[in-house]
């Protein structure tokens, strides 16, 4: 046994996909330790925040305030609302509203914005125009509103009795925060999804569940195709005959098809994520019991075998005693590609709504469910999708991985 | 072996995330769907050849739409309510006419009928029983000849003898149509107790809902129909149209209408000219996300489906999207999706536990996560009985139910309430009880609706905060359609908070929408597609919508309209949960420009229902090419 693990741990494919899956599995484990947010809360107002440090706006008014003289300041400022797009659009539409061409200098802000300030008037007709173009204008035209100014803004506070308004503070323009020492800030870095979900810690959750369903499923599909296979291939006749005859029936039916008509007939108050792992896993057997059976043949009429039988011993003890020990290499393998499938099937059956009921717990495949309805491939919301895209293929590869490494170390054809 | 069959393993493994991915996604929006009582009839999807290839249609004479026509249309019978051809035939409160027309079209901006077939206003006689209207001179059918009162009268006439969904509808209000002489039109009410029209508000809506259809080719179908069943199942391939477009070519890929040249409404009596659009063409798209890269790729102009966060297109993407106002809610909020409570479940009798749960739940993020801003608020518009235009809230008295209205999100209001009526967590189980009976409940929608489904979860999640065990369950469509509307029993288990539609805009509104959402007349209904799916009944409810539609009297109405939504928030049979728009309403001006938006200066004003229905048919006439 130790030898064994020895040689496992000296297979370089094996170490690699281990090293991830324990990673994951360490993720999952400890991230939920930190960050002890429920999963599914939703702290959003709003679909698809981006990625980022979120900071309170209002705490950060109340917070010390330091006097950084930053010379770029003003610059960035403007280039975040008037880009080299937004200037020659002003300029299109100053040309067309009469002024002539050479008098324009999109490179001069300050008299392009005096221009645009004097000339700009949203109702003016411009012939030609889309009310696409003339919503950005009026969009641009407020978005532009007091940029040049080199004053700060005063925050005011309405009075509760008179309704007026009373200012409490000011803000002047090369005022900065500390983001540490404001008291409410978010760190969101994957963003959210189309309900507000944080979607890393969303994500993490998601992860465990899917595991979950994966080794539960694996588990029942090789279970399954463990007992029947070794029944088939050692007791043989009318049982292996008949054994065979059905996992045949579930080799010709397509699996995913079967799959799909098996979870829509559940109903969708049944649908939990176990529910789900189970009928993953009543599915996927048949395979492996082919493949035990198939072993279990070429392994019943070995001397020992033989030898075992002329001693008495029981079907079960021989089975367990002279036979198993011989595929247990095999039954790892098959377990760790049936826990791989279990999770990709989930995600699948998932993205076609028919995966566990929505929203109790996260999965993969809801997650992914949610952001193609609401369109985040789209409308280019990369967070809601990409991150779960590259975990279910992490988990994939990587138990991929192990069951190559494995398959070098077992399979003496294979062995370098 | 071993080796293949990993391999094999692989590669199932490979085709599952392969078909999982490129797999159905379910529609994204819920498409109020059209109210039909009969099964869809499969006749053979009709082509005709075409000396324009339909799949080459010259680009800058086509307007095309998406979010309309899912599925091959089936049928051109005007009769039927199966012809699954929504660009086409939809007799509502605002009537499709592109290619059959109604007497009036109806504008849900302004709240009046405009005359279409109709030359001038209607009139009610001094008794109140009949209404009479002409036909213009100039109204001509497809086929040449002139639309006549005859075939006004003989469509009612034929609807009622085979008793179609049209008479259904109407027959409890409309009496008899009769052709005085070619031009004039007499509808004869269904008189009630005090010899006056029963309901004069259905009598004026049917002018500008049913389409008027000709008597000629109406004897043409019925000759060759052996019953009523088979004249509704008839595919009307050879059907006569007043409209501006007919059939040009549809499959189960597209649908594409072309404009008849010889369209009597070119004549001065109605707009003077063609409508600018050669041929209308709707592809079939997939699902709601293969229709918004459509619009996104400039390859539909009016997109009437819920893109989700449709602002993206323009600010993100710089495209040339816009909708009718520049900035959320970016449309006009016409319905009200509603949650209703089924009154007979545990606790739900209990007006406490109403009121509690919808005062705790979030509409602020219902709004902007279910339905990405595209609905006003409840602190723009506070909950009532009507819809966001000004029209109908001007219908009610503001300051007097001020106090009942809620604006969300008010868990502390909602336990103390609870609390003041006894309902506790006796047992220490974080649940409340009431009288010693956990209360839990099951919220659902229909699967796939996901705006609604995500409205539906943050119903739920507010459930949780004040202590009430509330969990989603999402059945399918054909399966919730028939538990929701059979009304003659109790609702089964796992249907005590249940999301349904009401009424948008319409000449009968707010009435329509009042009457469907608490008037006891439905319950008992055994295809109950009209409302009160809890089962409310409250007489005093009852005589106040029985009354309405012939008050005449205008603060007599407001005070009516002012007490009903009294009782409704107090009554709390079911709370609204967001508001949507008539129709979604987004185009892209890569191609055609000048589409209705606010402010656009029409007048009276082009409403945003895609130039297809009502009186947004008349944006048709006003649309340039951006590149003439």
């Amino acid at each position: 046994m130790k030898h064994t693990l020895r040689q496992i741990f000296r297979s370089g494919k094996f170490v690699f996909g281990f090293s991830i899956f324990v990673g994951i599995l360490l993720i999952v484990i400890i991230y939920p330790l930190i960050i002890t947010n429920h999963p599914l809360e939703i702290v959003g107002q709003g679909t698809f925040f981006p990625p980022g440090v979120y900071v309170n706006v209002y705490d950060s008014l109340g917070s010390t305030s330091y006097t950084l003289m930053l010379e770029d300041a003003a610059a960035k400022r403007i280039a975040s609302k008037l880009s080299e797009g937004d200037r020659t659009a002003i300029k299109e539409w100053l040309v067309k509203a009469g002024i002539p061409e050479g008098e324009i200098d999109t490179a001069d802000t300050e008299k392009l914005l005096d221009q645009w300030v004097n000339n700009y008037d949203p109702n003016k007709n411009i012939p030609g125009m889309t009310n696409a173009k003339r919503n950005y204008f009026i969009r641009l035209n407020n978005s532009l509103k007091g940029l040049l100014s080199t004053e700060g803004v005063s925050i005011a506070v309405k009075n509760t009795e008179t309704g007026a308004l009373e200012e409490s503070d000011f803000v002047g323009q090369s005022e900065y925060v500390n983001v540490s020492q404001v008291a409410s800030v978010r760190v969101l870095p994957l963003g959210t999804d189309n309900f507000g979900r944080d979607v890393l810690t969303e994500l993490v959750a998601a992860t465990r569940v899917s595991l979950q369903i994966g080794f539960v499923a694996g588990t029942i599909a090789t279970l399954i195709g463990l007992a029947l296979g070794l029944l088939a291939g050692y007791v043989g006749g009318l049982v292996d005959d008949i054994i065979m005859f059905i996992t045949n029936l579930f080799t010709v039916i397509p699996t995913f098809v079967l799959l799909i008509l098996i979870s829509f007939s559940i109903g969708q108050d049944k649908r939990g994520p176990f529910a789900i792992a189970v009928v993953i896993g009543l599915t996927a057997w048949f395979w492996t019991a082919r493949a035990v059976r198939a072993q279990v043949i070429s392994l019943r009429n070995r001397d020992h075998v033989n030898l075992s039988k002329l001693s008495g011993h029981s079907i079960a003890h021989i089975i367990i005693a002279d036979i198993l020990p011989y595929i247990a290499s095999y039954v790892v393998m098959a377990l760790i590609l049936q826990i791989s499938a279990g999770i990709l099937a989930e995600a699948g059956l998932s993205i076609l709504g028919l995966g566990p009921r929505t929203t109790e717990v996260p999965t993969l495949g809801l997650m992914m469910n949610w952001a193609m309805i609401y369109q985040a491939q789209i409308l280019g919301k990369w967070w809601a999708y990409f991150p779960v895209i590259v975990v279910i293929a992490l988990i994939a590869f990587s138990l991929n991985l192990m069951n190559t490494g494995l398959d070098q170390v077992f399979n003496p054809a294979l062995r370098d | 072996m071993k080796k293949l069959l990993s391999v094999l393993s692989l590669m199932i493994v490979a085709t599952m995330v392969l078909t999982a991915c490129g797999g159905a996604v379910t529609p994204a929006a819920t498409q109020p769907p059209a109210v039909e009582t009969e099964a869809p009839v499969a006749t053979e999807a009709p082509a005709t050849e075409a000396s324009v290839d339909a799949n080459a249609l010259p680009r800058n004479e086509t307007l095309y739409f998406n979010g309309q026509q899912w599925g091959p249309v089936v049928g051109w019978n005007p009769y039927s309510n199966s012809n699954n051809n929504a660009l086409a035939i939809a007799q509502q409160d605002s009537a499709r006419v592109i290619m059959f027309e109604t007497p009036y079209l109806y504008n849900m901006l302004d709240g009046k009928q405009y005359p279409l077939l109709a030359d001038g206003d209607y009139a009610w006689d001094e008794g109140m029983t009949e209404v009479t209207f002409k036909i213009k001179a100039a109204a001509k059918w497809s086929d040449g000849t002139p639309v006549t009162a005859e075939d006004v009268a003989y469509t009612w006439a034929t609807a009622v003898k085979y008793d179609t969904p049209l008479a259904a509808a109407n027959k409890d209000y409309v009496d008899t149509i009769e052709a005085k002489d070619a031009q004039t039109v007499v509808v004869k009410a269904v008189l009630g107790d005090d010899g006056k029209a029963k309901n004069p508000l259905l009598v004026n809506a049917y002018l500008s809902t049913n389409y008027v259809i000709q008597k000629a080719w109406t004897q043409t179908l019925e000759a060759r129909s052996a019953d009523a069943t088979a004249l509704l199942a008839d595919p009307a391939e050879d059907v006569v149209y007043s409209g501006p477009y007919g059939k040009f070519f549809a499959d189960d890929s597209k649908v594409v209408y072309v404009r008849n040249d010889e369209y009597w409404g070119q004549d001065a009596s109605m707009w003077g000219k063609l409508p600018a659009p050669k041929y209308l063409a709707h592809t079939i798209f997939k699902d709601n996300a293969a229709g918004s890269v459509a619009l996104a790729q400039g390859e539909v102009d009016v997109s009437q489906q819920f893109n989700s966060n449709i602002q993206v297109l323009w600010l993100n993407y710089g495209l040339p999207v816009s909708t009718y106002l520049p900035e959320a809610p970016y449309g006009i909020g016409a319905s009200l999706p509603t949650a209703f409570y089924n009154l007979k479940s545990y606790g739900l009798d209990n007006v406490a536990v109403r009121k509690a749960i919808a005062m705790a739940v979030d509409y602020p993020t219902i709004i902007a996560n279910a339905m990405t801003n595209q609905s006003a608020t409840f602190d723009q518009v506070p909950r009532s009985l009507m819809n966001p235009t000004a029209g109908e809230q001007a219908l009610y008295d503001h300051d007097a139910v001020k106090d009942l209205q809620w604006a969300g999100n008010d868990v502390a209001g909602a336990i103390a309430l609870l609390e003041e009526a006894g309902v506790t967590d006796t047992d220490g189980d974080g649940w409340r009880e009431l009288d010693g009976q956990k209360l839990t409940y099951i919220a659902t929608c229909p699967n796939g609706w996901s705006d609604w489904q995500a409205a539906i979860e943050i119903v739920a999640a507010a459930g949780k905060k004040i202590g009430i065990d509330i969990t989603t369950n999402y059945p399918e469509w054909s399966v919730y359609q028939t538990v929701v509307t059979a009304s003659d029993a109790d609702l089964p288990e796992g249907y005590d908070i249940l999301m349904m539609w009401s009424d948008g805009a319409g000449p009968t509104q707010p009435w329509g929408r009042i009457r469907k959402l608490m008037s006891s007349e439905f319950v008992g209904m055994a295809s109950n597609w009209n409302g009160n799916w809890g089962q409310y009944s409250n007489p005093a409810a009852d005589e106040l919508i029985n009354a309405i539609p012939t008050m005449t009297d205008e603060s007599e109405l407001k005070a009516a309209y002012t007490e009903l939504v009294k009782i409704y928030l107090t009554d709390v049979p079911s709370f609204t949960l967001m508001y949507r728009p008539q129709a979604f309403h987004a185009v892209n001006e890569s191609v055609w420009t000048n589409f209705p938006h606010d402010g656009d200066g029409t007048n009276p004003p082009v409403p945003p229902l895609d130039m297809t229905d009502g009186w947004s048919i008349a944006g048709l006439y006003n649309l340039t090419l951006v590149n003439p």
